[in-house]
């Protein structure tokens, strides 16, 4: 009754000295521990290397070259030609090993994947449609990530036309993530930067199918040479993909064919999937803090034209304080914004295209000035008093680049064609944000002097100015509520078009933040205000003043940063046709 | 460096190559790979099976310092030629887990249950489960074995379970997935023996694919459809328009479980159109006569009639397999899993006899199988076979296993086991006390899942082998015995073309892990039957009692010489006897000569009338309830695939039911509301994914998710006792 555990074949490396002496008989507890840690032992042993390793020529041709000569180009691309990735739907059958074989042999981190593959659905019960959608870059001939990137961390190859990321350059901003229609470009936090499909380059150049292109089973996937007239001219008439973004915003080259048409009401299956996304809070910060800024300045000079530099001039240097703090807030919160901010200088690189970089020299220019004309509103008082001269061209100056750099951030989201960030509703909110907060600042800056200074320019200040400002911001407030809220309108449209999205996120996963956003707007810009105006004759004990106009304050701020969470949170991002979530 | 230095000005300003860069660097791999990132540059591979399905692709595994850190299809191998699913891609990456089991977990309280040593653990396994025995009989252990396993552990665990142990009662999850093709195939072909290779599905010019969507669940299955160059005919006969159904070029959306019906009155068709190979018949069957008599009763009306068919869609399948010169019939988990499956497999069975479609390329009554041993499972799982395909009822057969075992005859129980839904009964009637349950996830997948839920609290010990300790099974387990996975252990499988292919230890089990052979092992010594499994020393020792016990019979292997032979010939189907001289062809099936393994020779035309849908849609619950594979990247518990990131992304991470517009509309149910389906049984809460691509009245919930056995109505097959998981009543409500 021996059982011998070193049997022929097991493996050599923990040798014969121990194994071969264990002898089991009956159930003899000490030798049976012996064999546990035999085998625990034998279990963190290798032996495929050893035994099974297989031998290959060195040289020889990848294996794999077989099944996908006939998938990629013999030649490169002549001139106002590119490469594309083309893919039959007719042969794509939705097992998305594609997804799969880009992960592994692209070496891509656990969760990141550089290919999707959607799914369209619709027709009729004798002939529905089930057809999935494999989709990765689309390497569009006018890259929106390009153009966007104020790094000028994407290249376009001249020859192949592959848009490929350049890591190291990347300061980790994700306006490509906005700026892609397709949702290619992916964020890492941990790494700090965006990485995305390059055509897997590195392989073509040498001859080699993209990992794609060799792992699917049923060859649906090839990269083909595309005309760029061509490209142009397609996307023009016809949509690339049914319920794929429109085309002609950056020329997408990858072709889809089929031989099946495409019924009417083919949709995607995520079609009625709405999901709240990322909501940027630094770039809450940074935008709701820079349209402060910017609308203290404008308000302050607003308030010189119409009362008169004299009269202002107690509160100009509080006024101009204040405003330059949250500037330089909103300026420390976007590079918080930023994956790998020690690289903030880079962002300006892509001023010839990119609106970032100009709203990022904007800001720049206007925070320089902003902080001279602050410094000019301390100076100017009794010891450089011929400085005082400079100081209305200063405020003029400040504010114009002010206004410069909020029409850069307004561009930044027009330029990624969301309906949710056009022109008209972004300038609004944005515009009214500067105004309402500005009027807001000035309001509580103003009462503050009232409260704390009892000379007779200030009492009579405030009581010109307090009433004027609490006016006209209940007139932006319910101007711009009014606004916000008419996006509600879609909720009664059939369509599900994106608008519709953004007020069904809105009014659904996201309604307490759009309840208190709401909240806030009407008790800081209509309530307190009205209060204030009621309260004008019987002056409010400094106390209660106190309490209500920083609540005042509190309450606005709040609201446009819940306003601006609300921007990003239900914008409805276009996207390839993906899964059911 | 120097900042001063203006190239590396440049550089700071515009970095184009650094670390990040490099993170993503390719080079040529080597070893006939093509480029692979650099950091995972092997410095050897290997080949090996995947872990998942039948289809048993090989591949290749990029080692370093011999550890796996990539896997990528084997380009020469004659099944996947160079493909591999999602989840053959991420194989590696599922071992990777919090959830793995790390040490032997006894229960202490309910919910809680506290690490111990392996000893401590074997003493608990081998006392229990003998005070069971002692008091109750032997009988009253049973074990629920797998088709996951290497078939060297399959063999040990049945031999220790049966012979050493005692036990009387073990079954696999083989019988929820394979169980009807094996009965229809033993009782037509006298054995199981599927008689394709997968070279078939690219030379045949007519396909029937029937109850399957190999674009889903055997992808690489259909990349060999995808190559064939003969422009196929694909036919799908399918109650939803599945992806296989979308790329056919007819596809028969008939009522669900009227394939039977279809399949009698297309015999009939052929039968009058004389569309026969009456030679074939002649020669090589037997029964046609009374097969031609039964089918009479099923004229095109009925047929109509039953199964919602026009009558054009009936005489075109009829008139493609009339005029096919290659036809063969493809069919999985739709037929299976039926109160009828065995009948309907037998079905499709006599299609090929009686047109001679079968025994030659691009032919034959083709079961695709679902697990990646289910043959290993179904010849050497020691449950419903006695070892190698034999009998337990047949006193030559015990004989000759015990002789090449060297074990006295009497260890060999001269009774058949009871299936799995009869051991199920048997805990619930107080006759099943102590359940060894191994490499499978009956709380999750039997069919009617409240009620075996109950029944698995009754026991008084039930032990779970696993490699991940939170599957639902585990969480009724007394004791979890940690276990390592495919890839951290040695052995082989056969998959579903009979292809013996091979398993390798690639990666280190974590923690206290052991392989399933190992923990065989240990018992055995524990129980105090090591004696008789002192030969049973590694899996290639077992692999040669493996091929000792094959000898003689249909799936006789024993001209494999070792483990290396595989993996030098890309795997071996058998038969494969030692008699053979010559290197064994990469592509053989079976029936060349139109001898069966009945004693005569001869195939047998088996029928049976319909029978009645055992919970037809009624008033109250007005819905018939499909259930089936979601996605390629989900495997049917989930236990491995929801630990890969990556597979996680690729399906809906929660349950949803799929519903016609037409009765959305009728419900007012929007799209991706969460409704509420409900049978006799149990009720789930799901996401309305509104689709045409079920019918109105039907609704389908894949099987991945928890719940959905909630639902289902445990019916089985009376001759395979298979559960019938894809059609039960159900309703729908929107609270």
């Amino acid at each position: 009754m021996n059982f011998d555990v070193d049997g022929p074949d097991l493996n050599q490396s923990y040798g014969s000295d121990n194994a071969s002496s264990v002898a089991l008989r009956g159930t003899a507890p000490a030798q049976e521990f012996d064999l546990i840690s035999l085998l625990l032992k034998e279990q963190q042993t290798l032996t495929a290397v050893d035994q099974f390793a297989k031998r290959y020529d060195a040289n020889q041709l990848p294996a794999q070259s077989r099944y996908y000569a006939d998938l990629i180009p013999a030649a490169l691309p002549q001139s106002g030609e590119q490469y594309a990735f083309g893919v039959d739907l007719d042969r794509c059958s939705g097992c998305k090993a594609c997804v799969t074989a880009c992960h592994s042999l692209n070496g891509l981190d656990e969760n990141e994947t550089w290919r999707d593959v959607g799914l369209l659905t619709g027709g009729t019960n004798q002939d529905p449609i089930y057809q999935h959608v494999t989709t990765a870059c689309h390497h569009c001939l006018d890259p929106g990530c390009m153009q966007a990137c104020p790094v000028n961390a994407y290249e376009k190859d001249p020859v192949t036309g592959i848009v490929r990321h350049l890591d190291d350059q990347c300061f980790g901003c994700q306006y490509c993530t906005l700026a892609c229609p397709y949702d290619v470009p992916k964020y890492h936090s941990k790494k700090g930067i965006v990485r995305k499909c390059d055509m897997c380059s590195q392989r073509l150049s040498d001859g080699e199918a993209p990992a794609c292109v060799q792992a699917c089973p049923h060859q649906a996937i090839s990269i083909n040479i595309v005309n760029k007239e061509q490209v142009i001219a397609d996307s023009e008439i016809d949509p690339f993909l049914p319920a794929a973004p429109d085309p002609q915003h950056t020329y997408p080259t990858t072709t889809y064919k089929s031989r099946k048409p495409f019924p009417r009401n083919t949709i995607p299956a995520d079609y009625y999937s709405a999901s709240p996304q990322h909501a940027h809070m630094p770039l809450v910060i940074m935008l709701v803090l820079t349209q402060l800024s910017v609308g203290a300045f404008l308000t302050s000079l607003a308030l010189e034209y119409f009362l008169s530099a004299a009269t202002t001039d107690v509160m100009t240097r509080m006024s101009a304080t204040f405003a330059l703090f949250f500037g330089l807030v909103a300026l420390g919160a976007s590079t918080l914004h930023l994956g790998r901010p020690q690289y903030a200088f880079r962002g300006i690189l892509g001023l010839k295209h990119s609106w970032l970089s100009r709203e990022i020299l904007a800001f720049g220019v206007f925070s320089n000035t902003a902080m001279a004309y602050a410094l000019l509103t301390w100076l100017s008082g009794e010891s450089f008093a011929d400085l005082k001269a400079w100081q209305p061209l200063a405020g003029q100056v400040v504010g114009l680049t002010g206004i410069v750099g909020i029409f850069c951030s307004i561009m930044i989201y027009v330029f990624t064609k969301r309906e949710f960030w056009n022109f008209e509703s972004t300038m609004i909110k944005f515009g009214l944000t500067a105004v309402l907060l500005g009027i807001t600042s000035t309001l509580f800056t103003l009462y503050l002097l009232g409260i704390f200074s009892h000379s007779a320019e200030s009492q009579l200040l405030v009581a010109q100015a307090g009433p004027l400002l609490a006016k006209a911001l209940i007139v932006t407030a319910v101007c711009k509520l009014t606004f916000e809220a008419s996006i509600f309108r879609y909720l009664l449209r059939r369509q599900n078009s994106p608008l519709k999205r953004s007020a069904l996120l809105m009014s659904g996963e996201l309604s307490n933040i759009t309840l208190a956003r709401f909240a806030c707007g009407i008790l800081g810009g209509i309530l307190m205000p009205a209060f204030l105006l009621n309260h004008q004759a019987q002056p409010l004990h400094t106390l209660s003043l106190l309490i209500i106009v920083s609540f005042l304050f509190v309450a606005n701020l709040a609201g446009e940063l819940l306003e601006r969470y609300l921007f990003f949170s239900a914008v409805a991002a276009p996207r390839m046709p993906g899964v059911l979530r | 460096m120097s900042l001063m230095d203006p190239s590396n000005l440049g550089a700071l300003i515009h970095q184009k190559e650094g670390h990040l860069t490099r993170e993503l660097l390719l080079s040529p791999g080597g070893f006939g790979l093509g480029k692979v990132p650099d950091k995972n540059l092997p410095d050897s591979t290997t080949q090996m099976v995947c872990g998942f399905c039948g289809t048993g692709c090989n591949l290749n595994i990029h080692l370093k310092e011999g550890e796996a850190v990539c896997v990528s299809p084997t380009t020469e191998y004659p099944v996947n030629l160079g493909m591999a699913c999602p989840k053959g891609w991420e194989a590696l990456s599922v071992l990777d887990s919090p959830h793995r089991a790390i040490s032997p977990l006894v229960k202490k309280s309910p919910n809680h249950w506290e690490p111990v040593d392996w000893d401590t653990a074997l003493s608990l396994f081998t006392r229990k489960l003998k005070g069971i025995q002692q008091q109750h009989g032997a009988d009253s252990v049973a074990f629920l074995s797998t088709g996951q396993m290497v078939t060297e552990e399959m063999t040990f665990l049945g031999a220790l379970a049966k012979f050493g142990m005692g036990m009387q009662h073990g079954d696999g999850n083989t019988r929820q997935c394979m169980a009807s093709a094996v009965t229809a195939y033993k009782q037509s072909f006298g054995f199981d023996s599927p008689p394709f290779t997968y070279q078939d599905l690219e030379e045949s010019d007519v396909l029937v694919f029937v109850g399957a969507n190999p674009c889903i669940a055997h992808p690489i299955m259909w990349e060999r459809v995808m190559r064939n160059p003969h422009a196929p005919e694909i036919i799908a006969v399918d109650p939803r328009k599945t992806e296989t159904a979308m790329q056919s070029s007819l596809h028969l959306q008939i009522y669900p479980k009227s394939d039977l019906p279809l399949f009698y009155g297309i015999a009939g068709i052929l039968i009058e159109q004389g569309a026969l190979d009456e030679n074939y018949i002649e020669q090589h069957t037997e029964g046609f006569q009374e097969f031609a008599e039964h089918v009479a009763a099923y004229p095109l009306e009925r047929v109509i009639a039953e199964t919602g068919l026009s009558q054009a869609a009936i005489e075109k399948f009829a008139d493609l397999i009339k005029s096919g010169k290659r036809v063969s019939f493809w069919w999985t988990m739709g037929v299976n899993q039926s109160y009828q499956g065995v009948r309907t497999a037998q079905a499709l069975i006599n299609l090929a006899l009686m047109t001679g479609n079968i025994g030659r390329p691009g032919t034959g009554a083709n079961s695709i199988t679902g697990q990646c041993n289910a043959m290993g499972s179904r010849l050497f799982s020691n449950t419903t076979n006695l070892l190698g395909g034999h009998d337990f009822l047949n006193a030559e057969h015990r004989d000759k296993v015990a002789r090449t075992l060297s074990i006295p005859t009497d260890r060999i129980p001269d009774q058949n086991s009871w299936p799995y839904h009869k051991i199920i009964e048997g805990i619930l009637a107080g006759k099943i006390k102590g359940l060894w349950v191994i490499c499978t996830n009956p709380a999750h997948s039997w069919i009617n899942q409240g009620q075996v839920r109950d029944i698995l609290e009754r026991l008084d010990f039930l032990v779970v082998q696993d490699m991940y300790h939170n599957t639902e099974t585990a969480k009724f387990a007394d004791l979890i015995l940690p276990a390592a996975g495919w890839g951290e252990k040695e052995g082989t499988f056969i998959n579903a073309e009979r292809r013996i292919g091979r398993v390798k230890r690639v990666k280190r089990a974590p923690g206290q892990a052991l392989s399933d052979f190992s923990i065989f092992k240990l018992i055995a010594q524990y129980w105090g039957c090591g004696e008789m499994f002192a030969n049973w020393t590694t899996p290639e020792a077992v692999f040669q009692l493996m091929k000792e016990l094959s000898k003689g019979q249909p799936c006789d292997f024993s001209g494999i010489e070792n483990y290396s032979e595989i993996d030098e010939q890309g795997g071996i189907q058998w038969p494969f006897p030692d008699t053979e001289t010559q290197p064994p062809e990469p592509q053989r099936r079976l029936f060349a000569d139109g001898e069966y393994f009945h004693q005569n020779g001869r195939a047998r035309f088996i029928f049976s009338e319909p029978a009645k849908m055992p919970e037809p849609p009624n008033d109250q619950y007005p819905f018939i309830l499909l259930t089936g594979r979601g996605t390629a990247s989900q495997w049917h518990t989930q236990t491995r695939t929801r630990n890969s990131d990556v597979l996680r992304k690729l399906y809906p991470e929660r349950i949803y039911v799929e519903m016609n517009p037409q009765d959305a509309r009728a419900y007012s149910i929007h799209p991706n509301d969460w409704i509420m389906v409900e049978s006799q049984r149990g009720r789930l809460k799901a996401r309305a994914f509104i689709t045409q691509s079920v019918q109105p009245g039907q609704l389908f919930i894949p099987m991945h998710y928890e719940e959905t056995n909630q639902l289902t109505d445990a019916v089985f097959d009376p001759h395979s006792s298979q559960p019938s998981y894809k059609c039960c009543a159900v309703k729908v409500s929107t609270n």
